[in-house]
């Protein structure tokens, strides 16, 4: 009567081999995904304390000059100023500044000849720095047109972009502390950040 | 096959056991009437089945950062995975492990003012009476790992909460199309 126990016992065993193999801890994974847009930010600027000469100040968007001319000479007055703008670019990038008429030029259309000896348009500098990135943008003023400069910046950036504008003393596109004709003089100054 | 043959011919032997004693030799005080006890056993051994994941099985956040700041959004959130009919047919643990968010293209070390990890808590609740929770900006997570005492069925509710930037929120996270981590349940029966 041993041998029936003997078989049953050995048929259990087999079949129990399987299941037990089941018995493993039972992992789920789930991916956790996201992603992070391409941007640059640009913020409102303010003039930089302590650097303004012959500046009114920031109104708006536009830097306004205290006096243009001396009124002694009527030559061009220095000025300068530097405008810091919070910002951010979060991917390799580009800096583009752009004068729209490559210096300040009468606003009056009116003005459209020049006497002999007179500036009728004013060169000025413009000088950027940006995380690793410093540039100089030089106008003329010898011919009314957009110019611009680009500057590639190889890693993110995040902090302040300054852009000083600097007006020499006796600037002229004749020749130099020349006289200016009477008028409004204006140029738009565009900085872009943008993708390469 | 020989020895599924064999134990087929024994059990065989076994289902007629009067015709068995007949082809043995008599024993010493054999009667006309016998009998057999035959047990029949089983078990049901410690196993878990982690269940089945509802929806597509991930957990999309989607934009991570605030379009205008370039920093990480304050409301990030995301609908939880269940996994549904999950078991276990001993008393069992639960352990919740996880992956921070990490940008997959940008690989590098960020430039100073960026981060490329997103921390995050995963709890896994449903199971124990105190969820398993994992946080990736901690190193200690003692909550990670629950018990529960008896066998148990039912869902698992996985949920992602708590983000933060690694290094601070004032850093920005660098631009990338893919930022990926992992959340891992696991069901480990308890003998």
């Amino acid at each position: 009567m041993h041998a029936p126990s003997i078989i049953i016992a050995a048929v259990t065993a087999l079949l129990a081999m399987p299941v037990f193999a089941q018995s493993q801890p039972a992992p789920q994974d789930m991916p956790v995904t996201g992603n992070v847009p391409l941007i640059c930010a640009l913020q409102t600027g303010q003039i930089q304390p302590g650097t303004s000469n012959n500046v009114i100040g920031l109104d708006g968007d536009t830097l306004r000059i205290a006096q243009f001319v001396n009124p002694d000479t009527l030559s061009v007055k220095a000025a300068s100023a530097t405008v810091r703008f919070d910002a951010v670019c979060n991917f390799a990038h580009a800096v583009r500044v752009e004068s729209a008429n490559n210096g300040l030029w009468p606003t009056d259309a009116q003005i459209t000849q020049a006497p002999a000896g007179f500036a009728f348009a004013v060169p000025y500098t413009a000088s950027v720095s940006w995380g690793q990135a410093n540039g100089q943008f030089n106008t003329d003023a010898k011919s009314r047109r957009l110019v611009q400069q680009i500057l590639n910046v190889d890693t993110p950036v995040a902090g302040q972009l300054d852009l000083k504008i600097d007006i020499a003393e006796g600037a002229s596109n004749v020749e130099t502390s020349a006289p200016v004709i009477a008028g409004n003089y204006a140029d738009t100054v565009r900085i872009f950040l943008e993708p390469r | 096959m020989i020895r599924a043959s064999a134990l087929i011919a024994a059990t065989l032997a076994l289902s007629a056991p009067g015709l068995a004693m007949a082809q043995i030799a008599p024993e010493v005080g054999a009667s006309d009437t016998d009998s057999a006890t035959v047990g029949v056993i089983g078990n049901v051994p410690a196993q878990c089945y982690g269940g089945t994941l509802s929806g597509d099985g991930s957990l999309d956040l989607g934009v991570l950062i605030d379009l205008t700041t370039g920093r990480l959004r304050t409301d990030l959130a995301t609908p939880g995975e269940v996994l549904v009919g999950s078991f276990c047919t001993s008393r069992s643990t639960i352990t919740v492990n996880a992956t921070p968010l990490e940008a997959q293209n940008f690989t590098v070390a960020p430039p100073a003012g960026f981060s490329r990890r997103v921390h995050y808590l995963a709890s896994a609740s449903g199971w124990t009476t105190t969820p398993a929770s994992y946080n990736t900006a901690t190193a200690a997570n003692a909550a990670a790992t629950q018990s529960r005492d008896s066998a148990f069925t039912g869902d698992i509710t996985v949920a992602i909460s708590d983000f933060s930037t690694d290094g601070g929120e004032t850093l920005r996270l660098v631009g990338d199309e893919s930022y990926r981590g992992v959340v891992t349940v696991t069901l480990t029966a308890v003998n």
